[in-house]
């Protein structure tokens, strides 16, 4: 009977159904991913822990005088930011060997958060440069915070490593939920000029955000957070306006 | 078989349309005129048109994926072997519909981009091409055969191929079942009764007829021992295992076939549906054994 008999032949056939091409091309394409997913998941473990590293000395900011902020930033740019800076340029140098969107999700919110870092200590007054000294309420472009990485920006014409505008823009709705955390504290630290600034700034952005077309996706999720944000300083604004303590020009 | 060719109008096709309670259109209200700028007003505007373009861009390719899916399955439904003239020839018209759509896109997935948007359609794409190729040869169509069947200039990745054919041994599944039911014996390489339909796969058999035939059973369980023993390709490990087990179980339903058919097989009429499913009793018309994927 020979549909009994064909049934105990396949390893002779092995070669007729398949032909070996197909098995040297899934080896050779899934050993790759495997040795690219294991090199990345160890470069973003390092990199997540300066990025720990440097959020927690930032949050340094909420417990100490604005006054004292030129020293604490300091610190934050040498011992934070710095190792953050050769964490990206390692994963940089890395992954621009293989397409970018397939193992981009991997990093990218590494790469928001060492973006927000940085961006939130620029705009404290930290990661002035000669050419640019620091001040208080300077928003770094994604230009300037790639020439801080050493990596390019939001790459159109070549499949490199690059920040892109959503990482950029994540990072943004990063720092202002982080502001407006300070915004609170610095009024309990008695410096009400600061909750003002970054009031101006928050509204300023969230003004930004309203100019983009969003689709369901995550950059939509956390702009729409942003507006808590813009509360949560408005209702500090107002518990100051209520009492008379804002400064006379603002009143 | 009217398919919609998208035409690529400008910038608010991808915006979507907002729409009142009554479903009007609702006048696109243009947010940044009446607001007064900042400092930061350019830099968001410099990215809307950035975001624009790139939603644009996604909702191009999700169309024509979506157009070339819909396409690639009917094609898929009317393989058989051997293939009338008339519908070999509604295939090849769909082929040329999916190669119109396709280039539609091709500027598109270059380069980085490839990877940038999901292109579902390939898989489905592979399945189609890979079962035809299996319907004449007897054999799995290697990713290099599959890349230029693809009918554009777009690379075909790892993953597109092993998804397409993972959707294959369903389509070989669907197969076995039904070619068994019709004619009471498994598919084997070369079809007893002849016709021009199946050629290539006659030629290699008819020099030996020692030669054991393969039947379709051997064929899927080849693959499948290839695609457990490979590693995992296609980032989400999730997907694949899924994709694994469920090919295990059709392997599984078409061996319970033939051991069906090799045990009382013989005793069955002509067009008796072979139980795929334990515990169902009952036979079928031949034309609903349908748990295709």
């Amino acid at each position: 009977m020979s549909v009994m008999a064909s049934f105990g032949n396949s390893p002779a056939n092995l070669s007729g159904m398949i032909d070996p091409a197909i098995f040297e091309y899934l080896k050779a394409h899934g050993e790759e991913e495997i040795l690219v997913g294991d090199k990345l998941h160890n470069i973003t473990t390092a990199l997540n822990r300066h990025i720990s590293t440097c959020q927690g000395l930032l949050s340094h900011i909420h417990s100490t005088a604005s006054s004292n902020f030129p020293s604490l930033l300091k610190n934050v740019e040498e011992t934070g930011i710095q190792p953050e800076i050769e964490g990206v340029g390692e994963l940089a140098q890395f992954s621009s060997q293989f397409p970018y969107y397939k193992y981009n999700h991997r990093w990218s919110r590494s790469i928001q958060n060492v973006v927000a870092t940085i961006l939130l200590t620029a705009w404290l007054g930290g990661m002035g440069s000669e050419a640019r000294p620091g001040e208080l309420g300077r928003l770094l472009t994604i230009e300037e915070v790639g020439e801080i990485l050493k990596v390019p920006v939001n790459v159109k014409d070549r499949d490199t490593f690059h920040i892109t505008i959503e990482e950029y823009l994540l990072a943004l709705t990063d720092i202002t939920d982080e502001l407006s955390r300070l915004a609170m504290n610095s009024v309990t630290m008695g410096d009400v000029s600061l909750t003002l600034h970054i009031s101006k700034f928050i509204k300023d952005l969230f003004a930004g955000f309203q100019l983009l077309n969003l689709k369901n996706d995550i950059v939509r999720k956390r702009v729409d957070a942003v507006k808590y944000h813009v509360k949560k300083v408005e209702d500090v604004i107002y518990d100051l306006a209520l009492r008379n303590l804002l400064p006379a020009t603002n009143a | 078989m009217l398919v919609i060719v998208p035409k690529r109008k400008h910038s608010d096709m991808g915006a979507g349309v907002k729409r009142d309670y009554q479903g009007k259109e609702k006048a696109k209200k243009n947010v940044g005129a009446d607001q007064p700028r900042n400092a930061y007003t350019s830099m968001f505007e410099a990215f809307r048109d950035e975001l624009d373009e790139h939603h644009d861009r996604r909702n191009r390719i999700g169309k024509v994926s979506r157009d070339v899916t819909a396409l690639s399955k009917k094609i898929v439904r009317k393989l058989s072997r051997p293939i009338p003239r008339h519908i070999q020839s509604e295939i090849d018209g769909r082929l040329k519909e999916i190669a119109e759509l396709l280039e539609t896109i091709q500027p598109d997935v270059q380069g980085m981009n490839r990877h940038r948007y999901p292109l579902f359609c390939l898989e489905e794409f592979v399945e189609a091409v890979s079962f035809a190729h299996y319907l004449h040869h007897q054999a799995l169509m290697t990713p290099t055969a599959a890349q230029e069947a693809l009918p554009a200039d777009i690379e075909l990745t790892a993953p597109d191929y092993v998804f397409g054919i993972f959707d294959l041994t369903g389509e070989m599944m669907r197969f076995a079942t039904s070619v068994t039911a019709l004619t009471g014996s498994m598919p084997t390489g070369e079809t007893p009764q002849k016709s021009s339909g199946g050629e290539a796969q006659s030629e290699d058999h008819r020099d030996e007829e020692s030669v054991l035939k393969r039947s379709i059973l051997a064929d899927m369980q080849d693959v499948s021992s290839m695609l457990q023993i490979c590693p995992t390709v296609g980032g989400k490990s999730g997907t694949y295992a899924k994709k694994l087990g469920i090919m295990i179980e059709q392997v599984c339903k078409v061996e319970r076939l033939g051991y069906g058919l090799a045990v009382r097989g013989t005793e069955r009429p002509k067009g008796w549906m072979p139980d795929l499913n334990e515990g169902y009793t009952g036979g079928g018309d031949g034309d609903d054994f349908g748990t295709g994927d």
